[in-house]
């Protein structure tokens, strides 16, 4: 005994389809429309019979369809996957998602716009949760930026006020130091208070050359070729050996002169790298400081002995507030590096920075302006 | 630039131009038809408001497009790039009173303005009907928000006009009526917001209303109050219903200028 197989039913199919379908006349009034839509809308096929389309549309749909779909329809034919909301006869919306066609004649003469539409409650609520969470994400992100940027101009209105103080500070010590007549003990307080002075105006220089950096999309520089760079990197290097008169430097310069360029800044990364040399190299192994140039480039070195630096803070280096986690006692804020970059990047030069078992050198190079 | 910048395309010949502006929602491609209808005789000018069609995306100014003057004010420009004189001026929607701005901007340049389904108020005020009260925007810039339309980021390239990267254009899912979202967003806050009823009794240009049978945007009330306002102005009532009578009813917008000019 065999069972009976059942057919598919091309009009139960139509009517019962697990979509909706309507389809309209040229004037957007409804013609066909199946069971499964009614039911949605709680209107029976017959009543939706000759009502326009727009009856049936929240107000923004009724605007798009006139503004977008009807004219996209005429020139392509089709448009798919439309975003609406249809009104209940109770007034509550179903969000749908449709596809519109046009059917044409053979002269291309429209007799129908047929429209499928799927219920779509739960993609249409996540999509509009991921445009709610989109919208308040960048109001988030403005408001953190515009946070930032106030503290960075907190900073560099910070330290440029605190500039004057410091120099009464340091005016008054050389005052006491020259003027005056002082115990030995305090001869021993007024170096140690015009060192100290000295050391808060280097960090005070270092922070609004930060937020200058930060504020200034880049560090400001003028640069010229008036004068020659060489004596600017030995006067550096000299300033380093007077302070630590026990480690070894060994200075390299062969310059084509003059370099165009902003010597005082060049004269900061100089002293910056040296700076960092002494502090974190091997005290027994001699600093190589080299500043030569080629037909194309201008190339300064500084290489020091010593641990190398840990390949997980390599990265890191040149970020601003970067202290390398080995040592803590390290003073400063760890803008050195920062603006080290900064003024190779003012320069349309480059930083860049290879440490091993041999050595650990930082390279600045800079290509040479043309004439 | 403005050329570029507006993606104008210019056809036809004759001794008068007639430039064609879209409406809010599309793109030049809706006065195909009939603007083809009058390359025999005239110079026929169409254009891309910036942020729709082939515009250049990157010329778009919040501040300038804030109000309908800015996009009056490429208008001029196009019509001085062009050295347009004695010209027509067609407008459909929103670029009805875009064009009636330009005419007070610039007299002489258009000397008859042809308004497809004006106008100059959407949301309902005291003592007038717009046909819009103002949730029922929100509502509009709700939709677009969700609604795309098959821009995508990955378009943005193809719609500024990459001519060596043709395969781009051919990958949209539209290729009409593109528009930026955001921009679409704006533009359709400035064109439902705007209210320029003052402009109108100053408008001197030769003017033709034409309106539309049961048009949801621009209400026949609507049609027939700015045509009372404009004193050199006729009325003609189409059989064409909805709101874009130069898709849907290409041959009798066709015949409504031709009649008037």
């Amino acid at each position: 005994m065999s069972e009976i197989r059942p057919t598919e039913d091309l009009a139960d199919l139509y009517e019962n389809a697990p979509c909706g379908y309507v389809s309209l006349s040229p004037d957007a009034r409804i013609v066909k429309v199946n069971r499964t839509l009614a039911d949605w809308l709680g209107i029976s096929a017959v009543q939706l019979l000759g009502r326009p389309i727009f009856e049936l549309l929240s107000f923004g749909g009724r605007i798009a369809y006139e503004t977008h779909l009807a004219p996209l329809l005429r020139l392509q034919g089709f448009v798919h996957e439309i975003a609406l909301d249809l009104l209940r006869s109770d007034g509550t919306k179903i969000p749908v998602i449709a596809n519109a066609a046009e059917k044409r004649g053979s002269a291309g003469q429209h007799h129908f716009t047929r429209l499928t539409l799927f219920k779509a409650v739960d993609r249409r609520t996540y999509e509009r949760s991921l445009v709610e969470a989109r919208v308040k994400a960048e109001a988030a992100a403005r408001a953190e930026q515009d946070a930032a940027t106030l503290r960075e101009q907190f900073i560099a209105v910070l330290g440029h006020d605190l500039r004057n103080p410091l120099a009464a500070i340091a005016a008054g010590v050389r005052m006491l130091e020259e003027g005056e007549a002082l115990s030995e003990r305090g001869r021993l307080i007024t170096r140690e208070m015009g060192a100290g002075a000295a050391r808060a105006s280097a960090l005070i220089d270092d922070v609004l050359d930060f937020a200058r950096g930060r504020l200034g999309g880049g560090l400001p520089i003028s640069p010229d070729r008036k004068q020659p760079l060489t004596p600017v990197l030995a006067q550096v290097v000299a300033e380093v050996r007077a302070i630590f008169p026990d480690r070894s430097i060994e200075e390299h310069f062969a310059l084509e002169e003059p370099i165009y360029c902003d010597r005082a800044r060049i004269g900061q990364l100089a002293q910056n790298l040296l700076s960092n040399a002494v502090t974190h190299g091997a005290p027994d192994i001699p600093i190589k400081v080299e500043a030569v140039t080629d037909e194309s480039c201008f190339v300064f070195s500084v290489a020091n002995g010593g641990e190398p630096i840990p390949a997980a803070a390599m990265a890191q280096l040149f970020q601003p507030f970067f202290r390398g986690a080995v040592r803590k006692s390290q003073h400063g804020l760890g803008l050195g590096l920062f603006i080290v970059s900064e003024i190779a990047k003012a320069h349309g030069g480059t930083m860049t920075v290879s440490s091993g078992e041999e050595e650990t050198r930082f390279t600045f190079t800079m290509p040479l302006a043309a004439q | 630039m403005v050329l570029t910048r507006n993606n104008v395309n210019v056809s036809g010949s004759g001794s008068r131009a007639m430039m064609f502006a879209h409406g809010f929602g599309c793109d030049q491609h809706m006065w195909g038809s009939v603007a083809r209808a009058f390359e025999p005789d005239f110079r026929v000018v169409l254009f891309d408001h910036v942020g729709a069609g082939r515009s250049d995306l990157s010329a778009y100014d919040p501040a300038k497009y804030g109000s309908l003057e800015g996009y009056a004010d490429d208008v001029v420009e196009i019509g001085n790039a062009l050295g347009l004189t004695n010209a027509v001026f067609v407008g459909h929607s929103v670029s009805a009173m875009i064009g009636a701005l330009a005419t007070l901007k610039a007299p002489g340049m258009f000397a008859d303005l042809v308004m497809v389904g004006p106008s100059p108020r959407y949301i309902d005020d005291e003592g007038y009907f717009g046909g819009f009260s103002r949730s029922q925007v929100e509502e509009l810039l709700e939709f677009l928000a969700e609604n795309h339309l098959g821009w995508s980021a990955a378009m943005a390239p193809a719609i500024m006009g990459n001519p060596d990267r043709p395969e781009l254009g051919e990958a949209l899912t539209n290729s009409f009526c593109n528009t930026d979202p955001d921009i679409a967003r704006e533009f359709a806050r400035v064109t439902f917001l705007s209210d320029n009823r003052a402009d109108l009794p100053n408008i001197k240009a030769r003017t033709l209303v034409l309106q539309c049978r049961e048009d949801i945007i621009a209400p026949p009330s609507v049609g027939e109050y700015v045509h009372e306002r404009i004193s050199n102005s006729r009325f003609v009532m189409l059989n064409a219903t909805g709101h874009c009578p130069n898709l849907s009813a290409p041959e009798e917008v066709t015949a409504a200028i031709r009649a008037f000019v």
